[in-house]
């Protein structure tokens, strides 16, 4: 049995005509594992609905070819592909309880604990005391869940969710995340979810295909995509708070390379703390993007860049210090209650192991720490 | 100095109670924040303030001065909305311009004003254009400098980040505060988000069936919520809660948890009636090791939360709990874990009337 379940070989959507229409999708290629959890993740109109909808049948491919389990399945019927939805707007049965609304495609496929299992995903989701009720007379967030029950229930080589929780509040949302990730990974399902929210794409998928213009911008572990994304795009779109972003003059000297933030300002580091690589590579551009994660800047006592602590957000169980360096904002975040205060100056460093350089033209990673891209 | 300040307010519609008796005071300069579930009473508690509806009973005073009866266009505050409320056939500058010309401003003044405000909120390059050409976005920012451009000595926001994307929503909630403070404005901000009020806050209002339940700073709702609902209102993941029933022995108090005896050092209320143990995600500490005290439990699910693990685990009797830590865990699902603790830091409430009980006994202890 193959490793991969799903497959997309070089898939296009357009809608209109080719030349003038709209090029929705493009090139798109990914393969998804038995067993693995996927996200599509990006803002509306990236292409990761339309993208979702070929896979299910709702939509045409224009061109390419999909795999699903060893059969091609861009041309059959959504019926005929063995895969299993919970779709935006929900479709749940009016004249069916929400009970009979889950139960409904395994009863249909003659299973025969559909009561207990019934019961158990409802429970799951938190819906256990709406089960007689019918659709019309329960929540937007509890037609969400009953729409993500059924589907999460039935057998099928693939599983799609379309924005699955987007209704939920978030506290119901963390919790449900948990619950659902262990359910999905002891069933072994294999899942495609679409989400404009990074933060549910981080928590569920074991990898996040980030798209962007129709374009695949970078398939990877969320761990991956943090440390290494391919530009500056991923790298600014993954993770909350976000990555700090600067531009910078680079100015290379023998023996250090020197970042310039402002005419006052600048990142200076002994140029052997890189690798030769990545030297001959920062001495060869002019203009950067630095790309710098929140949890990387650390306080120094002393020596280091002095930075204007502008506010202290203290949310519960971290606090979000929002400083100016060199006229920018510079957000960094403590794990507990910080004492900072306003108008305060501290000082700090950028770890060279962990800073992003993107190039100022075309927002391409160039270097991510000490490290080359590639 | 209050600012102003809300007297017996009561307003019902259609025979239900929005506003009961309400009180408020709100202090000069600071930013108030009314925060609750939707249907509360948030926005009518707001559209009251300014002269857009009526009480029912009560009065509301701005300074020394009875306002209760003045037309709104009298009661110089700035206004912003979460649907942005921006006049469609404007453009940007003359939407933010709009509350100026009502003050028959000269044009030098009003140009003058709205270039200000518009490079503060980065809209400079957007004011020839109508609001349909504006991202949502930008339409917030338009907003918001309409409600500022006139310098009210009273702003009055009606969940404005609402319906902008959850980058910008977080990069506005970094800004704000900077751009309140600069202005110098007193603010009463309505918000459903939690981190959005504690992150803008001075003090927080939380509003629940038309009262205030609890009005404090940021820290004393999180650290002694007034109950249980306003504990797990604030906070993600939010706080675990466990139904026990505290007992006495010799001089400390006892509770069964998860199988096992723990001793709650504070704890003299609530003793044998059913009571709630809460115990936020991040003070829960997990070892690989059994220790007297420690909890076994299994770890089911890890999932990443804004440089946060949040760790979904079930103890032997099947109760379910969120753990929190900073950053990434090597540590593998479905192993098993032992969890601590330190009793200071769990709260307790009556279960039935969901009071927090330490609340009662710091203030006993301070009288």
């Amino acid at each position: 049995m193959s490793d991969v379940i799903l497959s997309l070989s070089h898939v296009d959507k357009f809608f209109g005509n080719p030349s003038v229409g709209v090029h929705a999708v493009q090139d798109f290629s990914m393969d998804v594992k038995r067993g693995e959890i996927i996200a599509l993740l990006g803002s509306s109109g990236c292409g990761k609905t339309s993208t979702l909808r070929m896979i299910a049948g709702f939509e045409s491919v224009s061109r390419g070819a999909i795999e699903l389990n060893g059969r091609a399945i861009h041309t059959l019927p959504p019926a005929q592909r063995g895969v299993a939805m919970a779709f935006e707007g929900y479709a749940l049965y009016p004249p069916l309880t929400v009970r009979d609304n889950i139960g409904f495609a395994l009863r249909s496929a003659g299973t025969r604990d559909v009561a207990e299992q019934v019961t158990a995903v409802a429970k799951m989701l938190n819906i256990q005391d709406i089960l007689d009720r019918y659709p019309s007379s329960i929540s937007s967030g509890q037609q969400q869940r009953v729409s993500l029950a059924r589907a999460l229930i039935r057998k099928a080589d693939l599983h799609l969710l379309d924005e699955p929780m987007g209704q939920l509040e978030p506290q119901l949302r963390t919790l449900l995340r948990g619950r659902i990730k262990h359910f999905m990974k002891a069933q072994g399902l294999s899942t495609i979810l679409v989400t404009h929210d990074q933060t549910e794409a981080i928590a569920l998928a074991d990898r996040i295909a980030v798209m962007e213009g129709g374009i695949l911008q970078q398939y990877d572990t969320a761990e991956n995509i943090k440390n290494y994304p391919t530009n500056l795009f991923t790298g600014t779109f993954i993770g909350e708070p976000p990555m700090n972003v600067f531009n910078a003059a680079m100015r290379a000297h023998e023996n250090r390379l020197q970042f310039h933030l402002n005419t006052e300002t600048m990142l200076d580091y002994p140029a052997n703390v890189f690798s030769d690589e990545v030297q001959s590579i920062l001495r060869n551009v002019e203009q950067v993007i630095i790309g710098v994660r929140p949890y990387i800047v650390t306080r120094t006592q002393g020596q280091g860049l002095p930075v204007r602590v502008e506010t202290n957000q203290w949310i519960g169980d971290q606090s979000l210090i929002i400083t100016r360096l060199a006229e920018q904002t510079l957000v960094m975040i403590e794990h507990k209650q910080s004492t900072l205060r306003a108008g305060e100056t501290i000082t700090i460093e950028l770890d060279p192991d962990h800073i992003h350089i993107f190039d100022a033209q075309n927002g391409k990673a160039l270097v991510h720490g000490r490290e080359h891209t590639s | 100095m209050p600012c102003l300040r809300l007297i017996d307010v009561d307003k019902s519609y259609k025979g239900e109670k929005i506003l009961d008796r309400f009180n408020l005071q709100v202090n000069d300069g600071e930013t108030l924040v009314i925060f609750g579930p939707s249907g509360g009473g948030k926005t009518v508690l707001l559209r009251m303030i300014s002269g857009m509806i009526e009480p029912d009973a009560g009065r509301i005073m701005r300074d020394d001065d009875d306002i209760t009866d003045l037309e709104p266009q009298y009661r110089n505050m700035g206004m912003a909305f979460q649907n942005f409320a921006l006049f469609p056939h404007m453009t940007a500058f003359e939407n933010i311009a709009s509350p100026l010309r009502a003050h028959k401003k000269t044009n030098q003044e009003i140009t003058t004003a709205v270039l200000s405000i518009a490079a503060l909120l980065k809209i400079d390059h957007v004011l020839s254009h109508l609001p349909r050409a504006l991202s949502n976005g930008q339409k917030q920012r338009t907003a918001l400098a309409r409600a500022l451009v006139n310098a009210p000595s009273l702003l009055l926001l009606d969940d404005p980040l609402r319906n902008v994307d959850a980058k910008l929503r977080f990069e506005m909630r970094l800004e704000l505060p900077r751009l309140l403070a600069q202005q110098g404005t007193t603010v009463i901000y309505v918000t459903q988000d939690y981190k959005e009020a504690m992150a803008l806050a001075d003090r927080i209002a939380v509003v629940r069936d038309g009262h205030i339940i609890q009005l404090a700073n940021p820290q004393e709702i999180y650290h002694t919520p007034a109950d249980v609902e306003v504990a797990r209102l604030f906070g993600d993941p939010p706080i675990n809660l466990f139904e026990i029933v505290p007992r006495k022995d010799n001089k400390t108090t006892l509770i069964d948890l998860a199988g096992h005896t723990i001793e709650l050092k504070k704890a003299k209320a609530g003793l044998d009636r059913p009571c709630l143990l809460g115990l936020r995600p991040e003070v829960l500490s997990l070892a690989k090791k059994d220790t007297p005290r420690a909890i076994p439990i299994t770890i089911e699910a890890k999932t990443p939360l804004n440089e946060k693990t949040v760790i979904l685990a079930v103890t032997e009797q099947g109760q379910e709990l969120l753990i929190s830590r900073p950053s990434q865990e090597p540590d593998q699902v479905n192993e098993r874990a032992y969890l601590t603790f330190e009793p200071e830091q769990a709260l307790l409430f009556d279960q039935a009337s969901g009071e927090n009980l330490q609340n009662n006994l710091h203030q006993e202890s301070s009288s």
